[in-house]
């Protein structure tokens, strides 16, 4: 069959459908049939899954012209979602293109969720096209036989690749793909991306860096122009609104007019705490939305989850309080509104949400930003420019991360074992580890074998042997079990089941949050009072209460920081405080109490002057600086200035950090005019110095915990099974502090710093800001008391950082052990 | 180095390594070592860099050589788990020490006693000397004094400005006193100060008593 009879069968169901093929649509099927891989740029709900699914289909068609009658049995396309939530809508439309073409083509779903029964006769015979997430795939890998499985592959699509690429799973992704072109001789590899600033780089990390490859693929974007209105909520008394804060609970009532206005309201949160909290507030204070109210995040049950999505899909639900978990995949048509609260740190993700509102073609989108404190709204401001400008973010690939590599390399050798001549080979033409030294390698190779780097007396270390023929290979039953369980858990913190003490599984929650936790204790969790009964084999034993509490769930999460040009719009946003009103957004008039106030015993700064703010409280000295540059910045220049200064005298430094600024505290006052003399703020030795910085504080170490995971070194346990395990768990913070005594140059130790100097602390722009503070005129105030700038980060009371140049003994004199009295 | 309290009229010098010195009856208090721990962790596939296995026994020596003890108690939780290749090193270390050895078990000491009696430790589950008992969990009981280790118990400083820092203790009540862990990869659990309870810190080369302060809970600023 040619070409153009292929594509009147797909235009012919399309027209069935009543529905047109966007161009779009017609260029992937004509650049897959040909051969090509690309990267597909389009949004959620534009009709992606079938620009893919349908060249698969029609492929299959081309090469089995009998397909009606008979049915070429095994694997011939995988389709990765990075949540397995999307899997089942993602199946049914596959299963809708492959009925109605009457082919006898199967599709199957293979996660976490699959039982081993289905895993089992998936092992025996694959299902012609296979839906999986990157862990999943993995986990294939580490069968025995698995070039068998993927030898008549013909494609993999890579869904939602803008959401792994910044990530670990990307780099293993990155991995199985360079095993993968290897094994399927007919392999097309597809990702398929929402916008972000860097595509091409998407597309070269997502084919690897080997030229043919490269040179026989296209990037298609899908240039749907979507209307998206933004609409700030402005607080009506600005006088009251707080100057810190992160629940934005003050707003709660002007969002009840929006809600009953829409058919369906989506509420994003930025964790999954402030989920829980919006939801209880919002039914104490509105009961009359009892069942027409939901909460979605990623630690309620799956079941909760997917009737919550048909709910909303059927219309049942008038609001939703949700986190990032309903950022991606399912095609909600009934949400008309989505209410953003706190800033989205970033303009893609705010893009992304505003696009889950009016998902019909043709509609608009509509997203309200509601702020969580007063400040909040020159970036709610921003935002509006950025949404105007289109100024997505990149998202930045991880480079040479030898924690996902030795992960790799031991799932490989747990199934058929490898020959290193050839792994290396292949992992060199990926973007991760292009760079990777034949030394480096060795090194790896080592690791796996010896444990260390050369042989050691007493020691019994086992993981990978060499067998006479040189195949890497483990052959012991107990360390491929352990590292099978491994895999998965490339991401997060211990998580622990919630259930019933009669049984019923409520969700999972973090071990931090419970280790704070005493029997009696009632907390809230996915929106039920439960009372804290034990901790039994990682499971967390609650029933159910009628106490009131004020303990919420919560689950450290990830920090966003704000992009180099989401930050320019930010500071562009603060200085038109001080143009003539006309030249205002809504937002930054609304704003002016709190400017006006800031006055008073300080300023806002022009373009031309770089803030510092100093006095006292009971709290201690605190010193502020104000460079509008996003988070990442500010942790990088405060441990930076922190640095310098504490070389100046003995002292010690506890700093904080937000968007907008940062501050060192300190129980002795630092004389700043010293600070302008010493040009502490100058960009020479900024390297080395930012480099000895990140030692006297713990920004690596806490790095290093997923490394340490990832790499096999912490084994967080078996699911269920955790108490068998109990002697084999330590903690990365102990194993840190073991390598930095008696390894430091153990490429994983390594790593962590590394990892915090490349996406921590964005060197290149910390350089360029102090450029521009070179530039500007520094205006120091000594003020009485604490402005409006420095509320946020004076109270932060979580997120801070230590960095100290004191004797330990000389601290612990002016310290003491505090005994709570109630 | 040291720092000397007196309970019930005998001396006690705790050390800055954790471990207790009795000094009327000449004998020294060590607990959790946790030996084997690294080895057992390496075996298991998790690479925990080797040479942590000696500063073990580098510091039990050390601090053997200090007091010159008559008699050695462990206070449980001498080793990690089942039997492994630090049992080699443990039997040289033993080699070398004179002074009477007993291992009051805890709930890690899974290896045979006999594999003990043959290097003539004796293993019992309590010891008690006049009205002191020493177990591996803290127990209470009328009229006596208990000397136990188990919680690997550490203490939070805070300080002006912000500033804390975790500290490895002995921590002591009205009848009781928990001994920090001796061993290296070992790690802490960091408990609550009570009233009326005493604690030393380990500063890494000195025993410090650390101040109790009193506080109420922060009222947060006002604008």
């Amino acid at each position: 069959m040619n070409r153009e009879k292929l594509y009147d069968i797909a235009e012919y169901w399309f027209q069935e459908q009543g529905w047109k093929p966007f161009k779009f649509q017609k260029d992937t099927w004509k650049a897959f049939l040909q051969g090509k891989n690309g990267l597909l740029n389009a949004p959620t709900g534009s009709g992606k899954t079938y620009a893919l699914w349908f060249p698969i289909v029609l492929n299959y068609i081309k090469n089995n012209p009998d397909y009606k009658t008979k049915h070429k049995k095994g694997l011939k396309a995988i389709w990765i979602t990075p949540l397995r939530a999307l899997s089942q809508e993602i199946k049914q439309s596959a299963e809708r293109i492959t009925l109605d073409l009457d082919t006898q083509m199967t599709v199957g779903i293979r996660s976490g969720d699959t039982t081993t029964k289905e895993r089992a006769q998936q092992k025996k015979q694959m299902p012609d096209l296979l839906i999986t997430t990157p862990e999943s795939l993995q986990l294939l890998l580490a069968t025995k036989g698995y070039d068998k499985i993927f030898k008549d592959c013909s494609a993999i699509v890579v869904d939602e690749w803008h959401e792994i690429l910044g990530t670990k799973r990307g780099v293993q992704m990155e991995l199985a793909l360079s095993r993968l072109k290897n094994i399927s001789s007919q392999l097309r590899i597809w990702g398929i991306s929402a916008t972000i600033g860097n595509l091409e780089q998407a597309r070269d990390v997502l084919l690897g860096m080997e030229t043919q490859v490269l040179e026989n693929s296209v990037l298609i974007k899908a240039n749907i122009n979507k209307k998206i209105t933004v609409k700030s909520i402005i607080p009506k008394k600005m006088e009251t609104f707080p100057w810190r804060g992160h629940l934005g609970l003050h707003l709660l009532e002007e969002v009840v007019p929006i809600i009953n206005n829409s058919k369906t309201t989506l509420l994003f949160t930025n964790t999954r705490s402030q989920c829980e909290i919006w939801f209880q507030k919002i039914l104490e204070k509105h009961p009359e939305y009892a069942g027409e109210m939901a909460m979605h995040h990623g630690s309620i049950n799956k079941e909760t989850r997917v009737w919550v999505e048909n709910a909303i899909r059927n219309e049942q639900l008038k609001a939703v309080v949700c986190t990032s978990s309903l950022d991606l995949g399912v095609d909600f048509a009934p949400v008309e509104t989505v209410i953003q609260i706190g800033g989205p740190k970033g303009v893609a993700r705010f893009l992304q949400r505003a696009g889950r509102s009016g998902h019909r073609p043709g509609k608009e989108s509509v997203i309200y930003f509601l702020p969580t404190h007063a400040i909040e709204l020159i970036e709610a401001s921003a935002l509006q420019k950025a949404v105007k400008l289109n100024t997505v973010e990149d998202r930045m690939p991880y480079l040479n991360s030898y924690d996902v590599l030795l992960q790799y390399l031991t799932t490989l050798a747990i199934s058929d074992g490898f020959y290193p001549k050839e792994i290396y080979q292949e992992i060199k033409q990926t973007f991760c580890y292009q760079a990777l030294t034949e030394e480096k390698w060795q090194w790896l190779l080592n690791f796996l074998v010896m444990g260390s780097q050369s042989l050691q007396s007493y020691d019994e270390y086992k993981k990978v042997e060499i067998e006479e023929d040189g195949k890497f290979k483990v052959n012991n039953r107990g360390v491929a079990m352990r590292h099978r369980f491994q895999i998965g858990t490339i991401v997060g913190d211990v998580n622990i089941a919630v259930k019933y003490q009669k049984g019923g599984y409520i969700g999972s929650i973090e071990e931090f949050f419970i280790s704070k936790l005493n029997r009696g204790d009632v907390f809230t969790f996915a929106g039920r009072n439960l009372e804290f009964i034990r901790i039994k084999e990682m499971t967390v034993q609650v029933k159910n209460s009628n106490k009131k509490t004020n303990k919420i769930s919560s689950w450290m999460g990830s920090r966003l920081t704000l992009s180099a040009q989401m930050s320019e719009l930010l500071r562009n946003e603060l200085y038109s405080s001080s143009e003539p009103n006309k030249n205002q957004s809504a937002e930054i008039r609304a704003l002016a109490p709190l400017f006006e106030r800031q006055r008073r015993d300080s300023i806002v700064p022009k373009p031309s002057e770089f803030l510092i703010e100093t006095f006292k409280t009971r709290d201690g000295y605190h010193h502020l600086f104000y460079p509008f540059e996003g988070r990442f910045v500010h942790e990088a220049m405060g441990s930076l200035l922190g640095y310098r200064i504490s070389l100046l005298s003995p002292i010690t430094f506890s700093l904080a950090f937000n968007d907008y600024g940062f501050e060192l505290l300190s129980d002795q006052p630092i004389d700043i005019q010293q600070v302008l003399d010493n040009d502490l703020f100058t960009k020479d030795f900024m390297l080395d110095d930012l480099q000895k910085s990140l030692n006297a504080t713990e920004m690596a170490r806490r790095r290093f915990r997923d490394v340490a995971i990832i790499s096999g070194m912490v084994f967080t346990g078996y699911p269920k099974k955790g108490i068998k395990m109990k002697h084999l768990q330590s903690s990365s913070q102990l194993l840190f502090d073991v390598f930095r005594d008696y390894e430091p140059d153990n490429l994983l130790f390594q790593q962590a710093f590394t990892e915090t100097f490349e996406h921590q602390l964005e060197e290149g722009r910390l350089r360029l800001s102090l450029e521009r503070i070179a530039t500007q005129e520094i205006v120091w105030k000594q003020c009485s008391k604490p402005t409006p700038f420095s509320f946020p980060l004076i109270t932060d009371r979580m997120s801070r950082e230590k960095l100290s140049s004191e004797k330990l003994a000389d601290r612990i004199k002016k310290m003491a052990a505090l005994l709570m009295k109630k | 180095m040291t720092h000397s309290i007196t309970l019930r009229n005998q001396i006690f010098e705790m050390h800055f390594s954790g471990s207790l010195f009795w000094v009327e009856k000449s004998m020294l208090l060590i607990s959790d070592v946790h030996l084997g721990k690294v080895s057992h962790f390496r075996k298991y596939g998790a690479a925990v860099p080797q040479q942590a296995v000696q500063q073990n026994f580098e510091a039990l020596t050390s601090v053997v050589n200090h007091f010159k003890p008559e008699s050695i108690v462990f206070l449980g939780d001498l080793f990690h788990s089942s039997l492994n290749t630090e049992w080699a090193l443990f039997t040289e270390w033993v080699k070398t020490i004179s002074a009477e050895i007993t291992l009051v078990s805890g709930n890690h000491d899974i290896i045979s006693p006999i594999k003990y009696e043959a290097l003539a430790i004796k293993v019992i589950p309590e010891l008690i000397i006049d009205s002191f008992l020493l177990t591996h969990h803290p127990e209470e009981r009328d009229g006596i004094f208990n000397f136990s280790g188990h919680i690997h118990p550490a203490i939070k400083l805070s300080g002006l400005g912000r500033q804390s820092v975790r500290l490895p203790c002995f921590y002591k009540t009205e009848h009781q006193m928990i001994v920090p862990a001796f061993g290296e990869f070992t790690g802490t659990h960091t408990l609550e100060p009570c009233d009326g309870c005493e604690i030393y810190a380990l500063l890494g080369d000195a025993v410090l008593p650390v101040p109790i302060k009193e506080v109420k809970k922060k009222r947060n600023y006002r604008k």
